[in-house]
């Protein structure tokens, strides 16, 4: 049933898909969060995740970078297959130097910014290119500085998290996500923890990226903003994929139901 | 016997002033060793205690039940007549008859480390407990092996937090190496009562023996609010 | 396990027990006493009151407690008119010198929490009081203390189970309280382990029974936090 309203993506491309999950399982004890999850995202394409709370969103989201490990399944990273080995409940982590070098290349950006709260927000920036790229402190630094420049923050760069904004904060967040030059960017909820007023300004960062044509992947429930950027939408429900297909087919409604009650509760509140 | 205060206090020939300096740097070097020790069993202790095999848990439990539980002048004793008994158990089954001790500054430094590692235990591992996870997750998010992690984030925000505390320790630790006398360490009080006893002047002697760790207290006491005031800049907007 | 001898050390240890409770109780009685004047001293208008108590809180509170103790017991005897008071039969005691200063020593730490307790009452409740016509005596004793003893309980407990502890310096001013015993005991037979455990099994046992007493207290006095 979920099936027959998911819409076919033109492959036309026989290009290497920039993340793929095959058959993707999630369970926290007895509780199945995750069922059978198929799923792949092309390079430069900018999906966005929604489905109502609970669904599984998130969880699908940090399975990519591995910050859960799922049950069951297999997932691809520019081809790459991650190596996981049978464990008790959840897959175990096979190659650990492995997920530490694909997680520099699938950044993730928090809902609560998680900036590391004792470094300067360019110290921010440079923690994990320095220390886990082992890239030159020089270079890195120029980076930084161009990242942040670019999100508005340069003058900030040697202010501390607690003297920032939300928006601010989540602004040199993004930031740190980019200087590792990562090939894909996940935003989990990136605005959802901001005032109203701080909003606006991470989501227009976040549009420059997209329109720059960055990979990304983005749960997130501002509906205008995942109808105008996305390239593609992914409805979840109940861990599975209960619509995708471009934002116009979607949107436009009648193709399914839930998702068409879905949006008929955002649009009303 | 006729001496004023200042020649009792003071540097000359019949002056106490000399020995009880130096002894004052004893009862600095005793507590800032037993101290240091503390730290390292402090780490110990709480990795124990936030270790997930169940074993461990209790083992950093018992361990600080046991070493808060109990008064620290018995711990003192634990150690200083244990020692010598392993070690004189030692050399005589290796063929050198006799009785042996170890010295007291290192039997001491040892107790008072032990006692203050459980109490350290606690606080490092609360300040471990109140950090927030989020910082964490977003440094495994960015690739970093768990000991890069707990080099970078986890260890100086667990320090920034606990710093307070460790603070309350160090003035604890300090106070606890007077206990040391009674084993034969010279260092402040045990120089304060030889001179107390030579000179028939218990008041006096004491009283600058107070002073003194009343002036130690306070210097390294300050010293601590700077280190806490400078570590805490991030979190000051 | 050598239980026969276990048990013999048991027995000898539990001789001091009654005095290490009674040096316990009444140093923290007469030390809780002590510190409510000097918490009241902290805090009154008068600044030379001011000033006494708060050198009294820095004095016994940055001193090691061995000091104390020989400052009282050594010291005291140089003061000639001490000497000759009605008070130098009890002075001339080791016990009394421990509880005097086991009691000035409690009571600067009590003193402090007693003053933290009280300035952690929220602002915003004792205006409310006074909204509703309290003052002077009947809003401390209507909602400044009892508002501050919740706060200020679990604290003191610790405070109490230090204190117990600290009993055992007694013994070097040769009182034979449990630790006193325990030092004779391991210095003639050299069992040093067997004896340390048992002796910590009573000091544990004691300062277990006391934390489950004042926990107890804390959720009496907490019941009306529990939903009903
Ligand atoms: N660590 C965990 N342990 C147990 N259950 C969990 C855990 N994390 C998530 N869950 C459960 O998994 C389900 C999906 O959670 P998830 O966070 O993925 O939802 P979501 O779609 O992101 O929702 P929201 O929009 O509220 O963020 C929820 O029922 C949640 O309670
Ligand atoms: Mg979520």
């Amino acid at each position: 049933m979920a099936s027959s309203s998911r819409l076919a993506i033109a492959d036309t491309t026989e290009a290497i898909p920039a993340i793929s999950t095959a058959d993707l399982h999630k369970h926290y004890g007895g509780l199945e969060v995750l069922k059978g999850i198929d799923f792949h995202a092309n390079d430069g394409e900018v999906v966005a995740i929604l489905g109502a709370s609970g669904s599984g969103k998130s969880t699908f989201l940090r399975c990519l970078n591995l910050l859960e490990l799922p049950s069951a399944g297999r997932l691809h990273i520019f081809g790459e297959e991650v190596k996981l080995r049978p464990g008790d409940a959840n897959l175990r982590i096979a190659d650990r130097k492995q997920i530490d070098r694909l997680r520099t290349q699938v950044a993730m950006v928090f809902q609560n910014f998680c900036l590391w709260s004792h470094m300067s927000v360019l110290d921010n920036l440079m923690e994990a290119p320095v220390h886990v790229q082992r890239r030159g402190r020089a270079e890195v630094r120029d980076e930084a500085e161009t990242v942040l420049k670019r999100v508005g923050l340069l003058e900030r760069a040697n202010a501390y998290p607690a003297q920032l904004s939300g928006g601010q904060q989540q602004r040199a967040a993004i930031a740190r996500a980019l200087v590792m030059k990562p090939r894909v960017l996940l935003f989990d909820e990136p605005t959802s923890a901001l005032d109203p007023e701080l909003v606006g300004e991470v989501l227009k960062v976040m549009r420059d990226l997209a329109a720059e044509g960055r990979t990304m992947l983005i749960v997130t429930h501002e509906m205008a903003f995942a109808r105008d950027v996305s390239s593609r939408i992914l409805f979840l429900e109940k861990g599975r994929i209960e619509a995708e297909g471009s934002p116009q087919q979607l949107f436009g409604g009648g193709v399914n139901e839930r998702f068409d009650q879905f949006i008929s509760r955002f649009s009303q509140g | 016997m006729n001496l004023g205060i200042i020649e009792l206090l003071g540097f000359g020939s019949q002056g106490w002033g000399g020995p009880l300096l130096k002894a004052a740097g004893v009862t600095l070097a005793a507590a800032s060793c037993g101290f240091f020790l503390g730290s390292l069993l402090g780490i110990c202790g709480a990795s124990l205690k936030l270790a997930r095999a169940g074993v461990l848990r209790t083992i950093g439990h018992f361990y600080t039940t046991v070493f808060r539980g109990v008064p620290e002048i018995l711990v003192v004793y634990l150690f200083y007549f244990g020692g010598s008994v392993v070690l004189t158990n030692a050399m005589n089954s290796g063929g050198f008859p006799g009785f042996y001790s170890l010295p007291a500054f290192a039997i001491g430094v040892i107790a008072v480390g032990v006692v203050s590692g459980a109490y350290q235990t606690e606080a490092f591992r609360s300040a471990f407990l109140r950090l927030d996870r989020g910082q964490i997750e977003a440094g495994t998010a960015c690739g970093m092996s768990k000991l890069l992690l707990l080099r970078r984030i986890i260890a100086p925000q667990t320090l920034r937090v606990a710093l307070p505390a460790l603070g309350n320790i160090w003035q604890s630790v300090l106070k606890e190496t007077s206990l040391l006398s009674v084993i034969g360490l010279t260092e402040l009080l045990r120089q304060a009562g030889t001179a107390a006893g030579s000179t028939r002047q218990p008041l006096l002697f004491y009283g600058a023996a107070a002073v003194m760790f009343l002036i130690i207290g306070r210097i390294t006491g300050l010293i601590l609010t700077r280190m806490e005031n400078h570590l805490a800049k991030p979190w000051r907007r | 396990m050598d239980w026969p001898f276990l048990l013999d050390v048991f027995h000898q240890l539990l001789s001091g027990l009654p005095l290490t409770l009674q040096l316990a109780a009444l140093s923290l009685s007469v030390g809780f006493v002590l510190a409510v004047l000097v918490a009241a001293a902290v805090g009154s208008p008068f600044p030379p009151l001011r000033w006494v108590a708060r050198a009294h809180v820095e004095l016994f509170r940055g001193t090691p407690l061995l000091v104390q103790i020989f400052l009282i017991y050594y010291g005291l005897g140089q003061i000639t008119p001490l000497r000759q008071s009605f008070l130098w039969p009890f002075l001339r005691e080791p016990y009394w010198c421990a509880i005097l200063a086991l009691a000035l020593n409690t009571s600067a730490y009590t003193a402090e929490i007693i003053r933290g307790a009280v300035q952690a009452v929220p602002a915003g409740e004792v205006e409310a009081a006074r909204a509703c016509g309290m003052s002077g005596f009947m809003l401390r004793r209507r909602i400044i203390w009892p508002i501050a003893l919740r706060q200020g309980l679990p604290v003191y407990g610790s405070e109490a189970i230090l204190m117990i502890k600290a009993t055992s310096l007694a013994s070097i001013i040769t009182l034979t309280e449990v630790t006193g015993i325990a030092y004779k005991l391991i210095s003639s037979t050299y069992r040093v382990l067997e004896i340390f455990v048992v002796t910590g099994a009573i000091y544990l046992t004691l300062t277990f029974l006391l934390s489950s007493a004042l926990s107890l207290a804390e959720r009496r006095l907490h019941a009306h936090h529990k939903p009903s």
